[in-house]
């Protein structure tokens, strides 16, 4: 047995990894200490902060230990630590059963990962890495494949890639609002570094299809996300559905990145690999941010239920504020930073779709237009997310009610939108730091290869003329508004602050209001044949001629519950029934068992 | 000599089976503990070590006093129906014995080469009492009964080790032997709970408490 | 120089906007045998709309009056991205062909919250339903990028400029170009910018609560934008070299050309405005769905080299 060894690895890899932890992290801290008080008992805000540490700590361990099973021990830690803060409101039922869901699906994921990990020392009889690595190299192909799938399943599962994505919308929104905002922004992306560090840079891509698996994934976690986020009208749901998403945008660079290294494309594969961390680290600072902000509304109203909110950015205009900058950065709006990331992974595409031929050609183009599709319907889910939270009249009393949030809390989410800018303004310099990440992850020469123009232009296509400055954009705009905003100034006309027109109706309030539900019917129609979408009316008349009362409910089939879950439950607890048979309760028969198995194994011994 | 000996642990253990009464139980333990006892001594003498001779102490102090008084205590505390409850009637488990016998030694022949056939008996006479004190866990009702077939099992495993390698080391035979008091201490006090709880130690009706 | 391009190019789109969609609506009007309105009528609307004072919703937050302001901006970055006059874009170190998507985006996005700031269900309405629409036409748009990118080999707007082979990918990248444009500028069979009839309107719906140089600057933002998208759709389908002579026979039948190929689209998007009923709403997915497939057909193409 060999010794274990505790060594940190500080690679580019881990370093840009322990980045994106801290500075989603430390603005997450300082909100909670706003968020903590008053909500919940000084005992229990106590031991918030103790988890929170140890949380944070173990997701930092997780990517610098240099050991498969050090690795393993911080990956468990972190995930218990994750679903105690899952079930931290221990009163409220749904969280109970949000963090039961997770606790069994992430121990799923971690099984497989043990697999793999089995196989790969079995390979290297050691848990380095760095031998794991070597031994890697000398492996046959079908061991390779078994230990990747493996890993995609592990990995994916705390990813929450579909259809292992079951607890991801259940358990991030029962958090408390920080927790979430760290689960949704940072600890899902352990599992990306977790692809990156034992599919790329320790198994080594060994074939096409594997990023071809990935990218396939990717695109059907984008789509089903996003379609769902746009469903859902709890506003931290709404957002864990984008998690979903926006790892599949991940995935969509790195899966690009997996084909073009087993193709042999350096170039390229640095590129999509830079896409994909570009949105890694842009989606883990605005999705802190739109949790963040979501945690905000819950403090201030007493709900998440959108149908219940309204007109809150008169109320509490800044965080109105924050929250805007969060959602323009998710539905890729320039010049903030998921624009451009989403920029580049559309530029990897188009890049790729040049340089492999056939039929490949035709795939990247259609993944693209996926994520066109996929940005397409984010930016509809956020207009709604936006639009029915915060615009219009409230509607309900948790809403009128509502007040600004403390200090604190206002300056955890301004360090996030300040990021938001500066990730999206300052895209060549994240670009070249991330050259440097991912030069490191697949272990190819970056001399030669360069991706901007200067300092503010980025230049994918070396040779060609394409281009993309976010700053010039944004003085474009700057510019461009401004002359329109002193043109409208010069010719001032006094404007007339009146009703909403209302048809004659006399009176216009929350309730004639369009509602989350209402927006996203046509998205609802559009995608029956996927949603299932059913309704149950309701009259209560008192003749025929009047309706006393109409009650109307909508609701969508959750297709991956009922066709995929609930069997495999179905399945699970009709077998534990039968083998319950075998176990009556005597101690007798199972001493009676012990002693057969010995039995049994002596005998076994005995023929081999 | 060792022979005698051996013989003793044998018919200790047939009287362990066709046993009725947990006294008389306990009483056939300390027959085999003593058995087990003279034989480490008689090679304690032979060899002069005095590892050995604690071992042969300990074995002593431990297997034929303390254990058997307490086990006896708690029958007097619990005041249980000193019945161990058969599920199998004393004859058929003495055909049962004799059949483990035979196929004790049917292993030990396959495990052992022709040449060290000799020292075979010595190890089929273990995995007997092994296989014996199975017997007695699965087949008696009480909790002492499974307790005490534990002790058995515990003592053909030192004969085991005795006949295959000459005893374990030292330290790790001093460490087996607190390991079992200690086990015998926490499950006698757990078998005066469960008395206390039921009022009965009778395991079979444990499965009650299934879900 | 660069600089006056710019701001040539941004008087350009300003002055001849307007005139696209009066021109269209007279030869609707006139193909329907009425009279119509003069074809200079969306400037007189325009400055009536500036002369006018405003009428702001008291349920209205910042959003509301920083929308159009919004979308004018990104419109005219949108306009001086692509290339128009010397058949390169002034630009072009802004941003590509992709980033012209998105700029797009940026501006629809603000128009939507607007119209639900104001509390009333028609600005919901209509603000839904234009991120459906919008939404769907995504991906038909990329793909239609894609395959005229493919053929130039970068996303650079300004390299299907000029003198360029008319491929079949094209023609067919082209008219699934034509599908979306209908849908951006809320033409007929997907809208109809000449009813105020709730169950039809989509943009209308939207800036129903705008009024006075607010909605002027959000109508001049529509009239810039189509005409982008024409001038997109001229490139592709009617290339044409750049000016290399000062000769004036050459330069006048150069100019004509020129105009003459916006003309046409505006033409061909009248008669079909005239020729097709409105579709039901949910009905758009099976049209953009065709946009999609067209933009398939046109990648096929574009890779198979024809």
């Amino acid at each position: 047995m060999e010794k274990i060894n505790f060594n940190l690895l500080f690679d580019p890899l881990s370093l840009f990894f322990l980045g994106v932890i801290f500075i989603v992290c430390l603005p997450s801290a300082i909100y909670s200490i706003g968020y903590l008080k008053g909500e919940y008992s000084r005992a229990k805000i106590a031991l918030a902060w103790i988890l929170l540490l140890i949380f944070v700590l173990s997701m930092g361990l997780v990517v610098v230990v240099s050991n498969v099973l050090v690795f393993l021990v911080f990956w468990e830690i972190m995930s218990l630590v994750s679903y105690f803060l899952v079930v931290f409101d221990d009163k409220n039922e749904k969280s109970i059963q949000a963090g039961l869901i997770y606790i069994v699906m992430t121990h799923i994921g971690t099984a497989f990962l043990i697999a793999a990990f089995m196989i790969m020392y079995k390979s290297a009889n050691s848990f380095d890495f760095l031998s794991i690595k070597n031994a890697c190299q000398l492996m046959d192909g079908q061991t390779k494949n078994i230990v990747f799938l493996l890993l995609l399943v592990g990995f994916g599962t705390k990813a929450g890639i579909v259809p292992l994505h079951i607890w991801l919308p259940a358990a991030h929104p029962q958090a408390p609002s920080h927790i979430s905002s760290i689960m949704s922004g940072v600890m899902i992306k352990t599992a990306i570094y977790g692809i990156i560090r034992f599919v790329i840079f320790i198994l080594g891509v060994h074939s096409a299809w594997w990023g071809i698996l990935v990218l396939i994934l990717a695109v059907i976690s984008c789509l089903v996300g996003v379609v769902y986020a746009l469903m859902e009208h709890d506003l931290k749901r709404l957002l864990a559905y984008h998690s979903v998403e926006n790892i599949g945008i991940i995935l969509l660079g790195v899966g690009l990145a997996m084909f073009f290294l087993s193709l042999n494309m350096p170039y390229l594969s640095i590129f999509s690999l830079i896409a994909g961390l570009y949105h890694l680290v842009n989606h883990a600072i605005f999705k802190g941010l739109l949790f963040l902000c979501a945690g905000s509304v819950y403090k201030a109203t007493g709900t998440r239920d959108m149908e219940k909110l309204g007109g809150l950015i008169k109320k509490m205009p800044q965080t109105a504020l924050f929250f805007l900058i969060g959602a323009m950065a998710i539905s890729a709006l320039p010049p903030l930073n998921g624009f451009v990331s989403e920029w580049l992974t559309l530029q990897a595409f188009f890049l790729g779709a040049i340089k492999v031929s056939g039929a490949a050609k035709l795939f990247l183009a259609v993944c693209a237009a996926m994520l066109a599709l996929t940005s397409g319907l984010a930016a509809a889910c956020f207009v709604k997310a936006f639009g029915i939270t915060f615009l219009a009249q409230p509607r309900s009393s948790f809403a009128l009610n509502a007040k600004e949030v403390g200090f604190s809390m206002r300056l955890g989410m301004f360090i996030l939108s300040t990021l938001t800018v500066v990730f999206g303004l300052a895209a060549v310099f994240v670009v070249r730091l991330l050259a440097k990440v991912c030069g490191c992850a697949t272990g190819i020469d970056l001399n030669g290869m360069s991706f901007s123009l200067n300092n503010f232009i980025l230049n994918p296509q070396p040779g060609t003329s394409a281009y993309l400055s976010p700053l010039m954009l944004t003085l474009t705009l700057v510019v461009l508004g401004g002359a329109g905003f002193v043109l409208y100034r010069i010719f001032n006309r006094k404007a007339t602050i009146y009703n909403t027109w209302d048809c004659g109706y006399y009176k216009l309030g929350g309730r004639n209001e369009y509602t989350a539900t209402a927006f996203s019917k046509p998205f609802r129609i559009a995608f029956s044949f996927f949603l299932l979408p059913y309704r149950k009316t309701q009259k209560i008349r008192e003749s025929f001629y009047h309706v006393k009362s109409f009650a109307y409910e909508t609701h969508t089939t959750p297709i991956f519950k009922k066709y995929i879950y609930d069997p495999t439950l179905d399945w699970v607890f009709k077998s534990a029934k039968f083998m319950r048979k075998i176990q009556p309760g005597s101690i007798h028969l199972y001493i009676s068992y012990i002693f057969v198995a010995l039995l049994l194994l002596i005998v076994f011994m005995q023929r081999f | 000599m060792q022979a005698m000996i051996l013989f003793g642990v044998l018919v200790s253990t047939y009287l362990m089976v066709i046993a009725k009464r947990t006294p008389a139980l306990i009483r056939s333990f300390r027959y085999q503990s003593f058995c087990l006892f003279l034989a480490t001594l008689i090679i304690a003498l032979q060899e002069h070590e005095l590892d050995l001779y604690i071992i042969a102490g300990l074995l002593f102090v431990l297997k034929v006093v303390l254990i058997p008084y307490f086990l006896n205590r708690i029958i007097k505390r619990i005041k249980a129906n000193e019945n161990l409850g058969l599920l199998i009637n004393p004859q058929l488990s003495l055909l049962w014995a004799l059949g483990f016998t035979y196929l004790s030694w049917v292993f030990t022949r396959h495990f052992l080469a022709a040449a060290q056939l000799a020292g075979g008996s010595i190890l089929a006479i273990a995995f007997f009492v092994v296989f014996a004190g199975i017997f007695l866990m699965i087949f008696r009702m009480t909790a002492l009964a499974q307790i005490i077939g534990l002790l058995i099992m515990e003592n053909g495993l030192f004969l085991v080790a005795s006949a295959v390698s000459g005893g374990m080391p030292f330290f790790v035979e001093i460490a087996i032997f607190f390991d079992v008091f200690v086990s015998v201490l926490i499950m006698g006090f757990f078998v005066y709970r469960i008395n206390k709880l039921f009022t009965h130690i009778d395991v079979n009706k444990l499965s009650r408490l299934k879900g | 120089m660069k600089i006056l391009m710019i701001i040539l190019q941004l008087i350009l789109f300003i002055a001849a906007a307007p005139f696209l969609s009066g021109l269209i609506a007279k030869i609707k009007n006139n193909i329907r045998l009425r009279q119509g309105p003069s074809i200079f009528q969306p400037y007189y609307n325009l400055a009536k709309l500036f002369s006018k004072g405003e009428v702001v919703s008291q349920t209205a937050s910042w959003i509301f009056w920083v929308a159009p302001f919004v979308l004018i901006s990104s419109t005219l970055a949108a306009a001086v991205l692509i290339p128009v006059l010397i058949l390169a874009s002034p630009m072009h170190q802004m941003g590509d062909f992709l980033a012209l998507v998105f700029i797009f985006s940026l501006g629809r996005f603000f128009l939507a919250l607007a119209a639900l700031d104001t509390g009333s269900s028609f600005g919901g309405m209509g603000s839904s339903r234009e991120m459906f629409i919008s939404s769907l036409v995504e991906p038909a748009l990329c793909l239609v990028v894609f395959s005229i990118s493919l053929q130039f080999n970068s996303t650079d707007i300004s390299a299907f400029s000029g003198m360029h082979a008319l491929s079949v990918s094209c023609i067919v990248s082209a008219i699934a170009l034509f599908l979306i444009t209908i849908a951006e500028t809320s033409r007929v069979p997907v809208d109809n910018q000449e009813t105020h009839l709730e169950l039809t309107m989509v943009h209308e719906a939207m800036i129903l609560e705008y009024s006075g140089r607010s909605l002027a600057i959000i109508e001049m933002a529509a009239y810039i934008k189509q005409m982008i998208l024409f001038f997109l759709i001229a490139q592709i389908i009617f290339p044409i070299a750049a000016l290399e002579t000062v000769e004036p026979a050459q330069t006048i039948f150069w100019l004509l050309w020129y105009l003459a190929r916006i003309i046409i689209i505006a033409i061909s998007v009248a008669l079909v405005e005239v020729s097709v009923a409105k579709m039901r709403l949910f009905r758009v997915a099976d049209f953009l769905g065709f946009a999609f497939v067209l933009g398939i057909i046109a990648v096929v193409c574009a890779i198979l080299g024809v």
